[in-house]
């Protein structure tokens, strides 16, 4: 096994490949503060791409209730307890969280799925710990949704109290996902034919059908459970990343990449994404202005997703803020009380940030801040605050100006004339 | 809920858990209800009327367990902040007309 260095673990870990980056990674950033499981990502996603017989079970995009959904059903609870059983007392992290971007969130002293697979599994050739989910699991991509506790209902009779409201003694929160094109894909690494790959262009983790046979060890090994099988041409698909789309093909945009679907059709604006450059340890290399980089290294208010398993995933996640924080620290690693810290009290260039989201479909490779007047100050839950009506600008690949919004967000009215006309 | 009983053999089976929330959830989701709201332009009253009713449940149940002083206050202060939702009339940003050759679309050329 090589060793390759995952800046998420501030350390060196086993991999079964050699370290290989792309120029640019694809990556995105989600902030749950915001989702309310509308589903459109699901559907946008389900509706380009996984509609033909055979791929009923696939929800490459899917949103999931937790602490209790999960599609498939206890993927991350299972995962996380075969790591507890090959390592009981080790799964911790050491040190503090801190600026450097070689380890951000200290360093991880349990073992990752790669290292795990050494020590657990049979025969010695396993490359990576993980398990097939059972038909069951796959069944219901929707499992508990917005259910936190209560009765058994009873078919074709209505509740008796059911004009009044329940109370929920509980919290819970909607996680979207999608593949997150990790790093060091666990997919890639367990594919007997190599029929997986990450493309040097935009780190995009693309599955070979060609090449595929069926024999589901990127199902078995991807800890996202991301991989998924067809039975009717038996072979594996996963998500695309719609890479025609960041390629820049689709007309729309004349030849700029233009974000995924799931993201387009985010109608909280809960979504962002772009191609982050990459230094020679595929950690992420200095692009101050660029959005991705600035809430990740930056305000660091965006946390990778169970960052212990070891894929470097990236997918980055502004955590909820009402949620119990050892579940968080479990689920986004030890920056979260820093991140919900910057996110609660946003300083003056997270703020103008904060409204990049969603504003266009083009990808967004840089940003910049122009001062606006000062809108507000005093004292907001015992600090000193102060809000300025700056106005952020985003470009493009080419470094042409896609849009511009305030972080006063303007209201536009059509005038009277015009109204209700095409 | 799953028509299904639980089966209380199978470990990850979660339903009917219940999962304390921390000390001062209901105070932060008291707080994440009301900017929410404030920057969508709600004034003091609206937002009251919104903790008050029964069917935004989170919110009602922040104000039954914080009490109406408590929840006043956060409106006051949120809405010193986040309530300076100003109407600006703009017109929308002109934009250019989308070149799509109809090549692209998979259309005549390909079809003769």
């Amino acid at each position: 096994m090589s060793q390759v260095y995952n800046w998420q673990l501030g350390r060196e870990m086993g991999y079964p490949y050699e370290a290989k980056y792309p120029d640019r990674q694809f990556a995105f950033v989600f902030n749950i503060n915001r989702c309310i499981a509308c589903q459109s990502c699901t559907m946008a996603c389900k509706s380009t791409w996984t509609f033909n017989k055979g791929q009923e079970h696939m929800w490459w995009a899917n949103v999931e209730t937790k602490p209790y959904g999960g599609y498939p059903q206890f993927w991350d609870a299972k995962i996380l307890q075969y790591l507890r059983e090959a390592d009981p007392e080790g799964q911790v992290w050491n040190g503090a969280v801190s600026d450097n971007a070689k380890s951000m969130y200290g360093q991880f002293a349990g073992k990752t799925i790669f290292e795990a697979a050494e020590k657990a599994m049979q025969p010695a050739s396993a490359r990576v710990l993980g398990y097939l989910p059972t038909d069951e699991e796959w069944n219901s991509p929707n499992i508990y949704e917005d259910n936190p506790v209560g009765p058994k209902g009873q078919r074709y009779r209505f509740h008796e109290t059911g004009e009044q409201l329940p109370v929920h003694n509980t919290w819970f929160f909607y996680l979207a996902r999608i593949c997150n094109h990790c790093t060091y894909p666990a997919c890639l690494a367990a594919c007997p034919r190599q029929a997986i790959y990450k493309r040097p262009e935009d780190g995009i983790v693309l599955l070979d059908q060609s090449q595929c046979r069926g024999y589901r060890k990127c199902v078995e090994a991807c800890p996202y459970k991301k991989s998924m099988y067809r039975g009717n041409t038996r072979v594996s698909e996963k998500c695309i990343a719609c890479y025609p789309r960041v390629e820049g093909t689709d007309p729309e945009t004349n030849g700029q990449p233009m974000e995924t679907r799931c993201m387009a059709a985010c109608i909280g604006q809960i979504r962002m994404q772009g191609l982050v450059k990459l230094s020679e340890d595929g950690s992420w290399a200095e692009d101050r202005q660029h959005p991705l980089y600035y809430l990740v290294h930056v305000a660091k208010v965006a946390l990778p997703l169970y960052p212990q398993l070891g894929t470097s995933p990236n997918g980055y996640y502004i955590p909820p803020r009402w949620v119990p924080r050892d579940y968080l620290r479990q689920m986004f690693g030890p920056g979260v009380d820093r991140a919900l810290e910057r996110y609660i009290h946003p300083d003056r260039e997270l703020l103008a940030v904060l409204q990049l989201f969603r504003r266009s479909n083009i990808i967004i490779f840089r940003y910049e801040v122009e001062e606006g007047p000062l809108i507000y100050e005093g004292t907001y839950r015992g600090k000193d605050v102060k809000i300025y009506d700056d106005t952020v600008i985003a470009f493009n690949r080419d470094g042409k100006e896609i849009f511009r919004t305030k972080v006063e967000e303007p209201l536009h009215v059509r005038p009277a004339q015009h109204q209700n006309s095409i | 809920m799953p028509y299904d009983d639980p089966d209380p053999s199978d470990p990850h089976l979660l339903i009917g858990v219940e999962v304390p929330a921390e000390e001062g959830s209901e105070l932060e989701m008291a707080y994440v209800f009301a900017e929410e709201f404030a920057r969508m332009g709600f004034s003091e009253q609206r937002l009251l009327a919104l903790f008050h009713h029964p069917f935004y449940a989170g919110a009602n149940r922040a104000l039954k367990t914080l009490g109406e002083e408590k929840i006043r206050s956060i409106i006051g202060e949120t809405l010193a902040v986040w309530g300076k939702f100003r109407i600006r009339v703009e017109d929308a940003p002109a934009k250019e007309d989308w070149e799509v050759p109809l090549i692209s679309l998979g259309g005549e050329t390909e079809q003769s």
